[in-house]
């Protein structure tokens, strides 16, 4: 496994944190050049309070030996690592003379340079970025390409953060990463940093073995029995995605049968109510069949037609992912079993009697907490009993690769919709794109065209239920942690025990306990962040919209409309936000009547 | 701990799978005893999960009982450190990644090697992702124990090359549970993995019937049953024991006859 130094620790806090996060090694700067720069005094103090299970490693620049040979002596350092000019003779001297290990830092130029090194009597080589102006710190990568193989194994450090740490491994496999500024925000350490990277390492898994990952996240933790099937979707998605005649018959589905493009609508009266940003909606709740799911579902019954699948089954929370199923079973002649955990059948009586109207036979489950975990647990179940003739339409950016992916690809036109809308209509991109997020897949629709435009802010909104301190909720980013689940590493809603945690919302279609790989890997590298929003929230949201701008939207898109509330105050005039109102609120009356008092049933 | 081996090294083994805490840990702590007493070669032990995908429903159900009784994995550990020196066969878990990653993976393998559990059964780790837990279980001397099933086709002999401990050739498709009959060609995927490996091949899933039994011990070097005994635990309760071994000695006797 990769190992993990974390470089330039100077305060008690950050020391703190190391203890918390147990990186293999810490770095103390003695380089008088470092703003890192530690005394003796103070570099024995940190020492003293670090965990005895993390070494302490003195970096120095052209120090005199007997400051080196001191540090160590009186344990102050484990290991020694040397970063400015020291010849052989400095290196052969300190070795006769201290047990320490030693690492020798290569400011790399070139593959000569790394083969003389080599050579040089150390234990380790640590390869750093060159610059002429500077013995370390640079911030940067380097080109990884250039190393040869080596005797000696080696750290890797020179800008490593977040972002690269996984494709700087994969490149180059080192013994261990070391990170400095990567882990720091404003020029200390983030202890918030610190754990996600080395929460990345640890987790990182060589990419030749698994694949889907998004950082550590994804992956395919599935029982042997659907390996060979989700293989075969694999393979059959990698030849159909590039396919112009699968392209162009999806496009026409989506245009001629779903009606897109969906309208990007200016809610000029909520804009002046709320009196900040300009509010755009995109209108997910005018496709056919009323959600954004159906984007998803055309793509994936259309792929398993033509991989020769004549049934198939999906799981559905709301009911909204089974009625967009059956309805693209319906339109391409496939059987079609929808499993609905038994309290959704209850809360959305309507919806199940849509599915059969649509022809599909409908599965109550009455395992575990009968809401839409346990509905996925059993459409799986039920896939392992059948591949051969059977597809399994996921829902959402979740399970096992390559799901996440696919459904993300069918999902990815929403943004680009909006991209190109808004431009028309403002001539710029948005200042902050909102979406709900229950598994993920409108927002990582409306997410995945701006990834790369920085300035856009991605916003995803879980479901808080009753609220975050309470243990009613369903928001896995704010109160879940890192484990594997449904067929992906993902974060989870979960006990101590790992056992996953009940959860509750009153929007049925975000009550899951986890949330998509890629929906964790974005929050991780802090590229979206996600926010939590109540029922009460929620609630309110659904009947402002409905009230002001005459839309209904579903419970779930709601909670989007409800922080977006909270946040167009706060932004000024000329900027604008887009919110995805991934369905329609018909479902949801009688359930919001109820909320309110009014005993209504549908 | 005893080794895995050691099940397959007098003829064809009899491998038993409980739930641990079903319905108490009180009484798995019995049972543990008495099943290697009645003649399972192996004892299977199933450390519970909230949400057992590859489980059918008897299995679901024992799950959701321990739960509900209090079981959690310090428990199980703290079970097995009174019994398992009271047992002289070979024990492994059978459990899902999570409850293991949640516990500490490291944390989680010491406590096995220290309780005597010999070896991990974990259904939602494929080949794909052994590398999750198999330097740790390496350090600690715990074997990881593949499955191969009737899809796997080209992956039985990549699988059963890096296996050790038994390979778990999964009879079926589906999840587990009791199946009147058993269609798929056993014979042909335990030659596949005999090509390749010396490490025993044992068969599961939806054997319940002794002259199941016996016929699936007549191609593979043993036989794993586990809904067919929690259904007998499901039935009689506290008073499970003494059909358990009865049901035990009845199907050992049958694939001892193969």
């Amino acid at each position: 496994m990769t190992k993990i130094k974390i470089c330039g620790l100077c305060r008690m806090e950050d020391i703190e944190a190391a203890n918390l996060y147990k990186p293999d090694y810490v770095g103390f700067v003695f380089a008088e050049e470092s703003k890192r720069c530690l005394t003796k005094a103070q570099a024995a103090r940190l020492k003293a309070a670090l965990d005895p299970s993390i070494q302490a490693v003195g970096v120095f620049v052209n120090a005199p030996l007997s400051q080196v040979l001191e540090l160590c002596r009186n344990k102050t350092i484990d290991i020694v690592q040397l970063h400015g000019d020291e010849d052989e003779a400095y290196l052969t001297e300190l070795k006769n003379s201290v047990p320490n290990p030693v690492i020798r830092a290569v400011r790399v130029q070139s593959a000569e340079q790394l083969i003389s090194a080599d050579s040089l009597p150390c234990d380790i080589l640590l390869l750093d970025t060159y610059d002429a102006k500077q013995y370390g710190g640079t911030g940067v990568p380097f080109d990884y390409d250039i190393i040869p193989r080596l005797k000696h194994p080696f750290f890797l450090a020179g800008g490593l953060n977040v972002w690269n740490i996984v494709s700087a491994i994969d490149a180059c496999h080192p013994a261990a990463v070391d990170i400095s500024g990567g882990a720091e925000t404003d020029g200390v350490k983030d202890p918030e940093k610190m754990r996600t990277i080395i929460d990345f390492v640890r987790n990182y898994r060589d990419k030749g073995l698994s694949s889907g990952r998004f950082g550590p996240y994804g992956g395919q933790y599935i029982p042997e029995t659907l390996m060979n099937a989700v293989s075969e979707l694999e393979t059959a998605y990698g030849l159909y995605k590039n396919d112009p005649d699968f392209q162009s018959e999806l496009t026409e589905l989506l245009t001629k049968y779903a009606g897109r493009p969906s309208l990007l609508y200016y809610a000029e009266k909520m804009t002046k109510d709320l009196g900040g940003a300009k509010i755009y909606l995109k209108r997910e709740d005018l496709n056919h069949t009323g959600s954004h799911k159906i984007n998803n579902v055309l793509g994936q019954v259309l792929l398993a037609k033509k991989m020769g699948k004549t049934r198939v089954i999906a799981e559905t929370g709301a009911g909204q992912h089974g009625v967009a199923t059956a309805t693209a079973a319906a339109l391409m002649g496939m059987e079609c079993e929808i499993y609905m955990g038994k309290e959704d059948t209850e809360r959305q009586a309507l919806n199940v009697y849509r599915m059969e109207l649509l022809g599909a036979k409908v599965h109550p489950v009455t395992s575990g907490t009968m809401t839409l975990k346990d509905a996925v647990s059993e459409t799986m179940r039920e896939w392992t009993k059948r591949v051969d003739d059977t597809h399994y339409v996921l829902g959402s950016v979740m399970g096992p690769h390559p799901f996440p992916t696919i459904i993300r690809d069918f999902q990815k036109i929403i943004g680009k919709e909006i991209k190109e809308q808004l431009f028309e209509m403002e001539g710029k991109l948005p200042d902050a794109v909102i979406a709900c997020v229950g598994g993920g897949s409108n927002a990582i629709g409306s997410f995945y065209e701006f990834l790369e435009d920085e300035d856009v802010q991605l916003i995803g909104c879980e479901a808080a239920g009753l609220g975050i301190e309470t243990p009613r909720n369903a928001a896995t980013v704010a109160t879940g942690k890192i484990g594997v689940f449904h067929g992906m590493k993902s974060l989870f809603c979960q006990d101590e025990y790992g056992q996953i945690a009940p959860v509750y919302s009153i929007s049925a279609g975000l009550d899951y306990p986890g949330i998509g790989p890629e929906h964790a890997y974005l929050n991780a590298v802090g590229r979206a962040r996600y926010v939590p929003v109540t029922d009460d929230e929620a609630v309110s949201a659904f009947e402002y919209l409905s009230r002001t701008e005459g839309i209904i939207p579903a419970i779930e898109s709601a909670h989007a409309v409800a922080y977006a509330r909270k946040l167009a105050p706060l932004m000024s005039r000329n900027q604008v936000i887009v919110v995805t109102v991934s369905g329609r609120g018909d479902k949801d009356a009688a359930a919001i009547a109820r909320y309110r008092g009014r005993d209504i049933h549908d | 701990m005893i080794k895995i081996a050691e099940a397959f090294s007098h003829g064809k083994a009899f491998i038993a799978f409980i739930t641990a805490g079903d319905p108490s840990l009180e009484l798995t702590e019995q049972l543990i005893p008495a099943m290697a007493q009645a003649g399972a070669d192996l004892i299977e032990i199933g450390l519970p999960f909230s949400d057992p995908v590859a489980e059918g429903i008897v299995i679901q159900d024992a799950n959701e009982r321990a739960l509900k009784s209090g079981c959690t994995t310090d428990r199980v550990f703290e079970m097995l450190e009174r019994v398992s020196p009271r047992v002289n066969v070979p024990l492994v878990f059978l459990t899902y990644l999570n409850p293991i990653m949640s516990y500490g993976k490291e944390k989680f393998m010491s406590r096995c090697k220290k309780c005597g559990i010999s070896g991990l059964i974990v259904p939602d780790m494929p080949f794909e992702e052994k590398e999750e837990l198999k330097s740790v279980c390496k350090k600690y001397g715990v074997e990881i124990i593949s499955m191969v099933a009737p899809t796997s086709q080209k992956r039985i002999a990549v699988i059963a090359k890096e296996s050790e401990g038994f390979v778990y050739c999964v009879s079926s498709m589906g999840v587990t549970g009791v199946r009147s009959e058993i269609t798929e060609d056993i014979g042909a995927m335990v030659n596949t993995v005999k090509s390749v490996t010396d490490v025993p091949v044992a068969v599961g899933f939806g054997i319940s019937a002794p002259e199941q039994a016996k016929n699936m011990a007549d191609l593979a070097d043993g036989v794993i049953v586990g809904s067919a005994i929690v259904r007998i635990v499901e039935q009689h309760g506290k008073a499970c024991v003494k059909p358990v071994c009865e049901y035990i000695r009845q199907m050992k006797e049958a694939v001892t006859r193969s």
